[in-house]
């Protein structure tokens, strides 16, 4: 009872500071601008889009565009620099001094900096979506979860990559750093991929690529005749895409958790 | 019992050697001192009994377990770091009934700890980063001694405060250990207050201890800090003396006898000197006091540079 009392506790703390006023009110209420706002509904997809299933997706597609910035910004706030800094100033240690172990501390603070985000973030968008458009989402549920799916995992392995750094480096401005330049190679990276795909006439580096960011084979999946569209995977491969992306995202987290518990020293 | 046990100990920073095969024992019911040179390896020490740091080799165990992320443990020790670290948007009193509710005691024990450590009523309200390094450090030590620790380790605890503070601190250890046998492993470079506290002390240098023990049994391990009586009867004086619970290594010499005293009980040895010297009809002629002092002793160790274990 012990324990979990002092992982509420400190679960709870970490939620004061990585949303003390105004951060919480701010990012919900960009969240809430990127979702009602700045969507755009029939979208630059559309014109490609041909079966219910495709406009579920291009929906989502368009509702995530600005508040998965949001979001990739939020991770980096409170894990690079929040954490980072935690770990520096000595707030960390002082955790550490509860009746808490390793595990169930690095767990509270991803409660806090990732998942309590991604629940904002979730919960603006699924609210949106049923406002929005409830007779394009009913019908195709599983659709728009796996859209969600594959559009959250890259974000995902950004922020468990973020935590790493984080970990490695101890320190939160240079953390940051790392974790702005590692969301600015992935972007890089991914005009990279499509490049060589067009150039090489080639669908292997998009079948790489797609390994971390498994939203690039669901929107060649649904949105047919694309430029570049030297790949049209089918649903199962899409399903595998996704399946892989995610076991990555947990590997990297379970790699975070193990350095944690078991290496890191403060 | 040991509530602390270190048994060849050594800590690496790459090539660095921090801790180098270092063994010392934290007796129940003691107050500790840890001194030691700039980068003797206090800190590092303190840190591996924490479970902060791994050790290369060797073995530690508080309360007869690893520290390592060992969350039991914790319920037992008291920390005070130097450079405290608090999640910097709370309240100091939220904070600490946070505190009291993570160690599940009653939460009235906050304001009872803020009282004892003389925090400033107005910063009671105040978000810990805008407390002064003073503020902080009496706020990291109400935290530490929040949910009554069997054991305290404290790393330089009386840093950033003043001198009142600093008194009322050892003030507070004092009764601490007296009142409710709490006992404490403390670092710090202030010798004197070491000195009016600690029990004993070790002396740490370049990763080893160079010695361990009471302040009198070292005094009169490395020959330093003896009273010299000169007196006209030292057989007989000595004699008398060697009774003395407090009193140790009586020697006599050519017209004197040299003893070790506990200097927390130095006036006492005086006034046994002077009732003996009466009741064997002995002439004083004069007492030399001891000088020695921890930092007689710590010179001597940084001067040595060895250790105990070599």
């Amino acid at each position: 009872m012990g324990r979990y009392r002092s992982f509420l506790e400190v679960f709870a703390s970490s939620l004061n500071e990585d949303f003390h006023f105004p951060i919480l009110e701010v990012f919900v209420f960009l969240y809430a601008l990127g979702t009602f706002v700045f969507a755009n509904m029939t979208g630059m997809l559309g014109q490609f889009i041909t079966s219910g299933e495709a406009v579920a997706y291009g929906l989502v597609s368009s509702l995530t565009g600005f508040p998965l910035f949001i979001f990739v910004i939020l991770i980096l706030k409170n894990v690079a620099y929040g954490l980072g800094n935690d770990i520096e100033r000595g707030v960390i240690r002082t955790f550490l001094s509860y009746p808490l172990s390793r595990r169930m501390l690095l767990t509270a603070k991803i409660l806090s900096s990732i998942v309590i985000p991604l629940l904002l973030l979730l919960g603006i968008q699924v609210s949106a979506l049923l406002i929005l458009a409830p007779d394009v989402v009913m019908p195709y549920m599983n659709t728009v979860l796996l859209s969600y799916a594959a559009i959250l995992c890259h974000p995902l392995l950004i922020a468990a990559l973020t935590l790493i750094f984080t970990l490695l480096l101890k320190k939160g401005g240079i953390a940051l750093i790392t974790g702005i330049i590692l969301y600015f190679m992935f972007g890089i990276f991914s005009g990279l991929v499509m490049f060589l795909a067009g150039a090489l006439n080639s669908s292997l580096p998009l079948k790489v690529f797609a390994i971390i960011n498994p939203a690039l084979p669901l929107q060649r999946y649904y949105v047919r005749g694309m430029p570049g569209g030297v790949w049209t995977p089918t649903l199962n491969e899409v399903l595998l895409y996704v399946s892989a992306g995610y076991i990555i995202v947990a590997l990297t987290f379970m790699f975070g958790y193990l350095y944690f518990e078991r290496r890191l020293e403060l | 019992m040991a509530l602390i046990s270190v048994r060849n100990l050594t800590k690496r920073y790459g090539g660095i050697v921090a801790v180098n095969n270092l063994s010392m024992t934290v007796e129940e019911g003691s107050v500790m001192g840890l001194i030691g040179p700039n980068g003797a390896g206090k800190t590092t020490t303190i840190k591996i009994l924490l479970g902060l740091l791994r050790p290369d080799s060797g073995s530690v165990r508080v309360f007869g377990e690893d520290p390592w992320d060992n969350p039991e443990i914790k319920f037992r020790i008291g920390v005070i770091y130097e450079d405290a670290g608090f999640p910097p948007h709370h309240k100091v009193l939220d904070y600490l009934r946070r505190t009291c509710r993570i160690f599940g005691i009653s939460e009235s024990r906050a304001l009872e700890m803020l009282e004892a450590v003389d925090l400033q009523k107005e910063a009671y309200r105040r978000p810990i980063r805008t407390l002064s390094a003073g503020m902080l450090q009496k706020f990291a030590i109400a935290h530490a001694l929040i949910h009554k620790p069997e054991l305290v380790i404290a790393d330089e605890p009386t840093s950033n405060l003043d001198p009142q503070a600093r008194s009322k601190l050892l003030d507070l250890i004092l009764q601490l250990h007296d009142e409710e046998k709490v006992s404490f492993l403390i670092s710090s470079h202030i010798l004197p207050e070491l000195s009016r506290v600690c029990s004993s002390v070790a002396i740490i240098n370049n990763g080893r201890v160079w010695a361990q023990g009471s302040f009198m049994e070292l005094c009169e391990k490395f020959g330093v800090g003896a009273t010299r009586i000169s007196t006209d009867k030292p057989e007989i004086l000595a004699e008398v003396l060697r009774r003395l619970d407090y009193v140790r290594n009586v020697k006599v010499n050519a017209g004197s006898v040299s003893v070790h005293a506990d200097p927390k009980r130095r006036q006492n040895l005086y006034e046994a000197v002077l009732k003996a010297a009466e009741k064997v009809n002995a002439k004083i002629l004069g007492i030399e006091s001891g000088t020695a002092s921890l930092e007689e002793l710590f010179r001597l160790a940084v001067d040595a540079g060895g250790g105990v274990n070599d």
